[in-house]
């Protein structure tokens, strides 16, 4: 000992101590909820698996179980989260864009990105009441495909605002000085620069945003998508059904077969949700690569 | 740091400097950002096709000063400037004027290399494009990068990113893509300040080499740099304006103490 630690008590096997009890319990809270979701996961593999056939993705609703498809819903879903993409995505950025790029930063400010926030809260079932007062009667959009996807665009609107907003501040201020300083108006130094080195950024916000969309259940049961339907929409104005409300439809009747066909669609969902998340992840790294600093 | 008046009430020994034909001047420039003041009551006259050096200590608003040239601290909140800048006849900060045009005809390079992150030749040639130059692209890239002595290194890869050049190939790729503009004035904040002693050299000679064409004003901390280089010194501190002359007058024989003082590296 050189140094004088008369000053000190380490009390270094505490803290050991505590530090190791600290890891545990995050070990076993990681493990748990790991384990419990492939308890899931195993629980409707098993159920399903064996409903799972090509015939399944192809037949429309049936009342006999061995019979009955998703053909309908798979296609309501594909057409609910391409309509809600075309709509979400430009709005968010936008605003987004707005907010960070030319809007002052004063109280109005303040209160706007406060209020997004909080309206990323909001139950998503408030959102359906909302779409069916305004879309479905108001613009009279009835139960169509379209009344569905701006209700939904809306509910998932404030999460894309805020992670782009995320990804604009992330943009070095040094990339934007370059830019003006060679005499560039403020729209294009974003459109040239800033947005492109943001999207990354933008698509995990969006990857997020869809995968809450395409499982989200409430507000389209409360605009009034059906629980069956024997036809696919062939337009944004027709009717139509999705993925989780034929399997909320499926998992509801008192047959056991049912059931079966409910976890099918399970995991007919969960496919086409990573299927997404891949995709996402994939056009991301992509551009990751190229924007680095 | 020595204490000494603001002000001092030195003789003034030396006439005004006389500056024949200014590129760019300040009158009576005081900068505010909020209540706080950074530059007050400064007045320059920048000498065509001549470098100008601003120096002084950290904090005596020289970036403010320089910045103000191009309104690049138009962007800064809180940014108020009294006083005119006067560029070709017009004031700058006039409400006719166009912040946009101006910094087009008024290049700046930063303190820290800042290329977009595309490939070499997209930096150079994005500014003249988008304010619609009409030319031959390649014959601008090879031009700007030949004047700002980088052509060699770069001319088998212009189409690879330019972040993967060397800090100072960068720094003299922001100056390529400055002169492909064709400004009448190029400013430098600190431009050699991030970079290595070899690059800061080659950065000195490049500008030797610029300041036949045009008019240049820099900012620096090194005061050997500012002997070095410069035709004319601006002694700024507090946000004044103390000293302005001939460079080798400033430095062999300055009028006021402050100068001296802080050439000599007794503070700063």
């Amino acid at each position: 000992m050189t140094g004088d630690n008369s000053g000190f008590s380490s009390g270094l096997k505490r803290r050991r101590k505590i530090e190791n009890i600290f890891r545990i319990i995050s070990l076993t809270i990681t493990w748990v909820s790991v384990i419990i979701l492939l308890v899931l996961l195993t629980h409707v593999t098993l159920q399903g698996f064996q409903r799972l056939n090509l015939g399944f993705l192809q037949n429309f609703p049936s009342r006999f179980p061995d019979k009955a498809g998703l053909k309908s819903a798979l296609y309501g879903s594909i057409w609910l989260i391409s309509l809600i993409f075309l709509i979400s995505v430009p709005l968010g950025t936008a605003s987004a864009i707005y907010l960070e790029e030319y809007g002052k930063k004063g109280i109005l400010g303040k209160f706007i990105e406060i209020n997004i926030a909080n309206l990323a809260g909001v139950p998503s079932i408030v959102y359906g009441i909302l779409g069916l007062a305004i879309f479905v009667r108001f613009m009279g959009l009835g139960r169509s495909v379209l009344a569905g996807s701006l209700t939904m665009s809306l509910l998932i609107l404030p999460v894309i605002i805020m992670a782009a907003r995320e990804a604009l501040r992330a943009v070095p201020q040094s990339v934007r000085h370059g830019a003006y300083a060679l005499g560039a108006t403020r729209w294009q130094t974003i459109i040239h620069h800033v947005l492109p080195a943001s999207t990354p950024g933008i698509l995990t916000g969006v990857i997020l945003a869809m995968s809450r969309a395409i499982g989200e259940t409430a507000p389209l049961i409360m605009i009034g998508a059906l629980t069956y339907v024997a036809f696919i929409p062939e337009g944004p104005m027709d009717s139509f059904t999705a993925l989780p409300i034929q399997i909320f439809n499926w998992a509801s009747r008192p047959q056991a077969e049912f059931q079966t066909v409910a976890a099918a669609g399970i995991i007919v969902l969960l496919g086409v949700l990573l299927l997404m998340n891949a995709a996402a992840v994939i056009i991301r790294n992509y551009f990751q690569r190229k924007y680095k600093w | 740091m020595v204490d000494f008046p603001q002000k001092s009430q030195a003789v003034i020994r030396h006439k005004p400097v006389e500056i024949p034909d200014p590129a760019m001047e300040t009158l009576h420039v005081t900068i505010k950002y909020g209540e706080s003041m950074a530059v007050s009551d400064c007045s320059i006259k920048f000498q065509k096709n001549r470098v100008t050096a601003i120096i002084g200590p950290s904090g005596c608003g020289k970036s403010t000063l320089i910045r103000s040239l191009n309104r690049m601290n138009d962007f800064i909140d809180g940014f108020s400037i009294t006083g005119q800048v006067m560029f070709d006849g017009v004031d700058i900060y006039d409400r006719k004027a166009d912040p946009v045009e101006i910094r087009r005809r008024i290049g700046m390079v930063f303190q820290k290399p800042n290329p977009f992150p595309k490939s070499i030749y997209k930096n150079i040639i994005w500014g003249p494009q988008i304010n619609g130059f009409k030319g031959d692209p390649d014959e601008l890239v090879e031009e700007s990068l030949t004047n700002a002595a980088l052509w060699d290194e770069v001319k088998d890869r212009l189409n690879e990113s330019a972040l993967a050049l060397s800090g100072g190939q960068q720094q003299r790729l922001c100056i390529a893509r400055a002169i492909a503009m064709k400004p009448e004035i190029i400013l430098m904040d600190e431009p050699a300040s991030a970079l290595d002693p070899k690059s800061t050299a080659r950065v000195e000679d490049l500008i030797e080499e610029l300041r036949k064409h045009y008019t240049i004003v820099i900012v620096t901390h090194n005061m050997q740099q500012a002997a070095r280089i410069s035709d004319y010194t601006a002694f700024l501190y507090n946000g004044d304006l103390v000293e302005f002359g001939v460079t080798k007058r400033i430095f062999t024989n300055p009028d006021r103490k402050e100068t001296e003082d802080y050439i000599t590296g007794r503070f700063g």
